[in-house]
């Protein structure tokens, strides 16, 4: 075998190591050298404590023991995420990880819950899926295999402290064989031929050179933006808050799923950590004050404060292409998308195992370079309409920022979305792209669009029957939910970290 | 909702229209929804096949027709896979099958990368022998479920075209559909809606939906605003087509043959009582009358019977609804005869119009994604098809020639970029073959890529000659188990002639 080639990481957060962990347990040590730079100096943002359940596999993949990443994490499970006052205030919904109905049924079910509400029926769509009962009563156990049942039909993420998950993976990638330095980058110096990036100098004066670069430096894209000049495109037209406000308080219940509740400029999370709960203010800078926001997030919290709240400032949109030249941007140097799904961690994920079967030699194929590039296209754009669906569908009038989104024009592909979920209840599928029919079927619904008609093949049975199937499954998932351990149970047995941090 | 839809008139002739009416009466029959059919006279001539893909069980079991009627009925032969010989000049034929394995993800090193590995390293073993497939049709056999085992692979159909399509309509009539034979002699359109149609006999009939099912006539969708013609030729070169009989062979292949020549290609697609020859070739290089003289040499079998000659005419419409007209199978687009699309063409147009049924006669952008999604996979097909032509190796022959030198459109393109780059294929939406299909089309054609995923240098050395070697053994152990053609319509003998009515 020729010599190795050479990968350098720029920026050692969560999207760094994550890169390091996943390039040394997948790639043939003597074919690739991985090494990552990181400087203590620069904070890491480290705000994506919740995930989504894409984030097993990647754990599979590399070889991570659940019990022990969550035990080292003080992780806990989610099944989804709630929404409060997002349709209007007082409402409440679940967009889980799993589906509404019996699983074979797919896209049918709803058009039958559809025809059973139009006729006067009450009934609550999430009552229908096993992922949302469980979270509602706070309940969890891993999904049953083998032949399918109501309980096998939905999958579950994780909430972690997102910087723990990194040291963790440090442990990973160190111990397979990463080699991390420390330093400061002063200096990036390009290819004369090529452009691309030819090797960087630390503050110690150091030269790191290296044949392909990972762009990890955060919202500041020292490589790919900076120096390769790729250019930012910006989503803060539809996707309008460009600020969050952190602070963890005290533990508190421990439920399965994150919450996101709208406030009078923007969001508010929680996510319930083993340790603590996380909480956050994501909210529009035009909108409301900083101190205002630090204060209504304070007032919110339902347990003590444990630190200073920590303000982080950004944008949402994405570099026009991820991957330029001999350098690809990871997590918020290719690119931010506001929190409100968990799909930060998931963004970093995706790039790295696309990227990994079309990592290229030492020459740059642009056929590869190109491929990967309209595979994350395709994914930041139908998140990206997925989140400005949130706002889009809101009903509140009670603030400034809901009245310009609920006004605000969106792109042509959403309001196509939302056009036909309005008329008919149809949902259109994509191949590539995280959010199925399913989700958008919780936010639609959960948001309250409900559709003027119904597909005409629900109308198959007769009426009372509909009513006693839906009903007999409503009750088998309630029957199987009760079955299951409170979700603090299932953690203490599972993976209770050993010293609460 | 006053405005629902309660009649839906679906125009056309033989299998496409019959599908229709029944996927139609089968979803909506129950609900009120009043389901008529326009029996246009029949396009099929006697010699006529059409070939299916494993797809098409699907259908069927949704309509609740037994496989068993199709071997009675229908003289129809279980197909497990297309054998393409003389594309690629001096390499050897090839074997496309219909394996079904699990989609590969980001997360997921597939076995074609571990042989481009061996095949760059100097491995001689072609690639179908590694596809579960290719090696049972092979061997004359065709695939069943093998319990536990992790390869798969399915089965499609060759059927006699006039008794499959008079099997439908048996079962559609039986039913609940209205039926008339008649010739569509004029289309009242006001805007972009049909107002009423009126047949040859002077019956004006109105309807909140029309299906158009007439074939590459589009007598209803073709007098639509904006919905002109788009034709392929560009890309599928073949413009004429000659359909003739053979003997069946004995004992019966379980693949159909595909092999070109200076003009065109020549197909065999056996049947029972028979083997379909068709010839599909370029006007502008020969006339009918050549093929038609060299056509028993071409297809290597004595012909006899019927010979008919037609014109081919590979395209779409641009757009394939149209207010409240919706165009399905080759009235929608229409393929060159190969690759088993035929009957795929009609059975995907009816599942995606039953999922984006139309609630009410106000027709919203359903319309739209209908458009974008026939779209979208009809040029997927063309695509594959134009695959063959792209990448054969046939070279001093003008037609061959030229195919392979002309540009290939923006999506197929991409996949051979990626292919020849690193064995990856893009997928689209709404493809018809999955990964696996692909890659064995690219392999066939001897299109082999330039390097593999880096991860398979993970595997150690000796590791990996046992893989790929282990998968060799169980590729031929699971074949060899295989029923032949014969024993499994043998084990269809004691089905009952027809069945009263299914689902429909």
């Amino acid at each position: 075998m020729s010599e190795p080639l050479d990968i350098v990481i720029v920026g050692g957060g969560t999207a760094g190591w994550m890169a390091a962990a996943a390039l040394v347990s997948l790639l043939p040590p003597d074919g690739w050298r991985v090494r990552l730079i990181e400087s203590e100096e620069i904070g890491i943002v480290g705000v994506g404590e919740a995930t989504f359940p894409e984030i097993r596999y990647f754990n599979e993949a590399i070889g991570i023991d659940e019990a022990e990443m969550l035990r080292a994490t003080n992780g806990a499970f989610k099944l989804g995420i709630q929404f409060v006052d997002w349709g209007f205030k007082g409402s409440r919904y679940i967009h889980p990880f799993g589906v509404h109905g019996p699983a074979h049924m797919e896209h049918l079910f709803h058009h039958q819950w559809l025809r059973a509400v139009q006729s006067g029926w009450k009934s609550d769509i999430g009552d229908y899926s096993f992922a949302a009962q469980a979270a509602r009563h706070c309940r969890f156990q891993f999904p049953e295999t083998g032949t399918p049942t109501v309980n096998s039909a939905y999958t579950y993420a994780y909430h972690f402290d997102a910087s723990l998950y990194g040291a963790f993976l440090r442990g990973i990638a160190e111990q397979r064989g990463a080699v991390r330095m420390q330093g400061k980058v002063t200096e990036i110096i390009q290819h004369s031929e090529t452009g691309g990036i030819q090797s960087l100098r630390l503050e110690s004066g150091e030269v790191i050179s290296g044949n392909f670069f990972l762009d990890c430096s955060g919202f500041r894209s020292l490589l790919l933006g900076e120096t390769l000049g790729v250019g930012w495109e910006d989503w803060s037209k539809w996707l309008v808050c460009d600020r969050a406000i952190a602070v963890p308080s005290e533990r508190d219940e421990l439920s399965p799923y994150t919450r996101s509740t709208a406030m009078e400029a923007g969001w508010r999370w929680r996510i319930p950590l083993q340790h603590r709960t996380g909480n956050g203010y994501v909210f529009s800078s035009s909108f409301i004050s900083e101190d205002k926001a630090a204060d209504s997030l304070i007032r919110s919290l339902e347990t003590k404060p444990l630190a200073e709240p920590r303000v982080l400032k950004f944008q949402s949109g994405r570099r026009v292409a991820s991957w330029a030249n001999n350098c690809v941007a990871l997590g918020l140097a290719g690119g931010f998308l506001e929190p409100l799904e968990s799909t930060s961690i998931y963004l970093v994920q995706v790039a790295i195992m696309q990227l990994v079967p079309l990592l290229p030699g030492k020459r740059i194929d642009p056929r590869l370079r190109d491929e990967f590039n309209r595979l994350m296209d395709l994914q930041y754009e139908r998140i990206r309409d997925f989140l400005i669906l949130h706002y889009k569908l809101t009903r509140r009038d009670d603030a400034e920022i809901w009245r310009y989104c609920a006004a605000m024009d969106v792109p042509d592909s959403l309001s196509r979305k939302i056009e036909l979920f309005r008329h008919n209840g149809i949902i259109e599928k994509y191949k590539d792209g995280l959010f199925t029919p399913t989700s958008w079927l919780s936010v639609f619904v959960g948001q309250g669009l409900i559709p003027e008609n119904y597909s005409p093949v629900a109308d198959a049975i007769p009426q009372e029957k509909l009513i006693s199937q839906l009903d007999a499954f409503r009750t088998e998932i309630r029957d199987r939910v009760d079955e299951m351990l409170p979700h603090d149970r299932f953690i203490d047995r599972y993976c209770a970290a050993q010293v609460v941090r | 909702m006053s405005n629902r839809v309660k009649s839906v008139v679906v125009v056309g002739a033989d299998a496409p229209a019959w599908m229709a009416a029944a996927g139609i009466y089968a979803s909506v029959g129950g609900t009120g929804v009043h389901v008529r059919i326009i029996e246009l006279p029949t396009l099929l001539r006697p010699v006529d096949v059409y070939s299916a893909l494993p797809a098409l069980a699907g259908f069927h079991g949704r309509l609740g027709i037994p496989e068993d009627l199709l071997f009675k009925a229908c003289k129809a032969l279980p197909v497990a896979g297309q054998r393409l010989s003389n594309w690629s000049g001096a390499t050897s034929a090839f074997m496309l099958g219909y394996d079904q394995l699990p989609p590969v993800g980001g997360g997921d090193l597939s076995f074609t990368q571990c042989w481009i590995k061996g095949r760059l390293k100097g491995l001689r073993t072609p690639f179908e022998n590694f596809s579960l497939g290719p090696a049972i049709a092979r061997a004359g056999r065709i695939p069943v479920p093998a319990e536990g085992a992790e390869l798969q692979a399915a089965f499609g159909y060759n059927l006699d075209a006039g008794a499959y399509s008079a099997l439908l309509k048996h079962l559609v009539t039986g039913g609940g559909v209205e039926s008339k034979a008649a010739a569509v002699a004029d289309v009242a359109i006001d805007g972009d809606r049909i107002a009423a149609i009126t047949l040859s006999d002077g019956e004006r009939i109105e309807a909140d939906l029309f299906v158009d099912a007439s074939g590459p006539q589009s007598v209803l969708i073709g007098r639509m605003p904006g919905a002109q013609f788009e034709s392929w030729r560009e890309s599928l070169p073949c413009d004429r087509m000659i359909v003739a009989s053979a003997k069946a062979l004995q004992p019966y292949p379980a693949f159909s043959q595909i092999s070109a020549f200076r003009q065109g290609w020549v197909g065999l697609f056996p049947l029972q009582d028979r083997t379909a020859v068709v010839a599909a070739y370029d006007s502008r290089e020969t006339s009918d009358e050549e093929v038609l003289k060299s056509l028993p040499i071409l297809a290597n079998v004595p012909l006899g019977g019927d010979v008919v000659v037609s014109d081919l005419n590979q395209g779409i419409r641009k757009r394939t609804w149209v207010g409240n007209c919706v165009a399905v199978g080759e009235a929608a687009f229409s393929l060159e005869p190969l690759d088993a699309a035929q009957l795929h063409t009609a059975h995907s147009c009816i599942s995606h119009l039953m999922t984006l049924f139309p609630a009410t006669t106000e027709i919203g952008r359903e319309a739209e994604v209908y458009d974008e999604i026939i779209r979208r996979s009809a040029v997927n097909l063309r695509d594959f098809q134009m695959a063959h032509f792209k990448l054969n190796r046939r070279f001093d022959e003008p037609l061959w020639d030229r195919c392979r030198d002309s540009a290939a459109p923006a999506t197929l393109q991409r996949k051979l970029d990626v292919f020849s780059a690193r064995g990856r294929v893009p997928l689209y939406d709404d493809e018809t073959f999955q990964e696996h299909g692909w890659e064995s089309l690219f392999i066939g054609h001897d299109l082999i890529p330039q390097s593999y995923d880096p991860r398979v240098d993970s595997i150690p050395e000796q590791e990996l000659i046992a893989q790929v070697h282990d998968r060799q053994q169980e590729v031929r152990a699971l074949a060899e188990a295989m029923p032949s053609v014969e024993q499994l319509i043998a084990g269809t003998a004691a089905a009952p002639e027809t069945i009263s009515s299914a689902h429909i």
